[in-house]
């Protein structure tokens, strides 16, 4: 099924999975962090992933990503994209330090962001999971940090060598200091999709 | 060929004289032109480029052949396809003897996941056997490893640039 002939309805049933998923990663970070932490209600984009760049800024655009494959139910994957300098707030944020303290990204930035991304990712999965009924497990998540092309072309390649289009989940995290802009992708490999919407009720 | 304001970024407004290949496309260019295509992951990015007429071709290759997918889409994206088009486009008709290859890329992005760890190498072996086929002469590579980068073709000289983020400038 190709996501571009979603139905209304149907972009409604796949938000409010996204939204419930970002309220549990949300809740999951309050707790990791000890302070409140708030996730907009995400929103919601169907693109063709040769728009994903142009929209990031630009193929050569530096970003950090983890990628997470999925396994069970579902097929695709899930790309969490955020900008080098959000990257390093967000880094601030989760080790609970000053925000623009970290100026340069090492080991301890990379494993930080790649865990919170982790938890995000489980977060949607188990919103997912929970709505459709369907046992959906986050594969090992890696992490890079490179050109934002390049990135996304590894993962398209990846996603059952099918997936032309994404769908996007934009978040923001924010405390009461600072707001972090990063975005979720859920790369669905079409086939899963219309399990997933089947299960919702809406196909 | 893309257009340059969907690519966004740095080649939102390039001058007059680059041309841009996309991903899964090729384009021929004529001396004072140069060729760019940004980004190369996984994929391969090959030039040809004939000393004679200063005349090059670049393609942006994703995958080995029609054989790995199942979905329509841009036919030149396969090496199958895209080397002996990109050799006929750049030859034009002339000699075939004077062109000269150079590729970059294939590295791999997210190592973890065996089912793509080898995609890049795999791509990178299926077009060296695509110019074997063609008996055109590689002359330079840059490929594998784990970093992006971006190809240009000077079509004067033949030099290739490769920049990446984490090794900087290659001449090729």
């Amino acid at each position: 099924m190709d996501p571009r002939t979603l139905t209304e309805l149907q972009l409604d049933a796949l938000g409010e999975v996204g939204s419930i998923g970002a309220g549990h990663a949300a809740t999951a970070l309050s707790q990791m962090l000890g302070t409140p932490v708030d996730i907009d209600v995400p929103d919601l984009k169907v693109l063709s992933v040769s728009e994903v760049p142009g929209m990031l800024g630009g193929p050569e655009n530096l970003v950090g990503a983890v990628y997470s494959r999925l396994l069970g139910d579902l097929n695709g994957g899930l790309l969490f994209i955020v900008g080098r300098d959000a990257l390093l707030e967000l880094s601030d944020l989760l080790r609970s330090r000053t925000p623009g303290t970290s100026k340069s990204l090492g080991p301890a930035e990379e494993a930080t962001v790649t865990h919170a991304a982790t938890v995000l990712i489980a977060a949607y999965l188990a919103a997912v999971a929970r709505l459709t009924g369907l046992s959906t497990l986050p594969g090992p998540s890696e992490f890079a940090f490179d050109m934002l092309g390049a990135i996304l072309e590894g993962v398209t390649v990846q996603v059952g060598l099918k997936a032309e289009n994404a769908i996007l989940v934009l978040t923001r995290f924010s405390t009461t200091e600072i707001c972090v802009d990063a975005s979720l992708f859920y790369l669905p490999d079409p086939d899963s999709l219309e399990v997933m919407l089947g299960r919702l009720g809406v196909l | 060929m893309s257009t340059f304001g969907d690519i966004g970024g740095l080649w939102a407004d390039p001058d007059d004289g680059t041309v841009l290949v996309g991903t899964g496309e090729f384009a021929v260019a004529v001396h004072p032109q140069r060729l760019v295509t940004p980004a190369l992951g996984s994929c391969i990015g090959i030039t040809l480029w004939d000393a004679f007429t200063r005349r090059g071709g670049m393609a942006h290759i994703m995958l080995p052949s029609p054989a790995e997918t199942r979905l329509g889409g841009l036919a030149d994206r396969f090496a199958s396809v895209a080397v002996p088009r990109l050799a006929e486009a750049v030859s034009g008709g002339s000699p075939r003897r004077r062109l000269v290859a150079k590729i970059a890329g294939g590295s791999t992005m997210f190592g973890g996941d065996a089912s793509i760890a080898s995609i890049g190498l795999r791509n990178a072996d299926a077009v060296k056997h695509e110019l074997n086929l063609l008996r055109i002469p590689l002359v330079a590579e840059d490929i594998g490893g784990t970093h992006a980068r971006t190809m240009e073709l000077y079509l004067d000289t033949g030099l290739v640039v490769v920049r990446s983020y984490r090794y900087g400038i290659r001449e090729l």
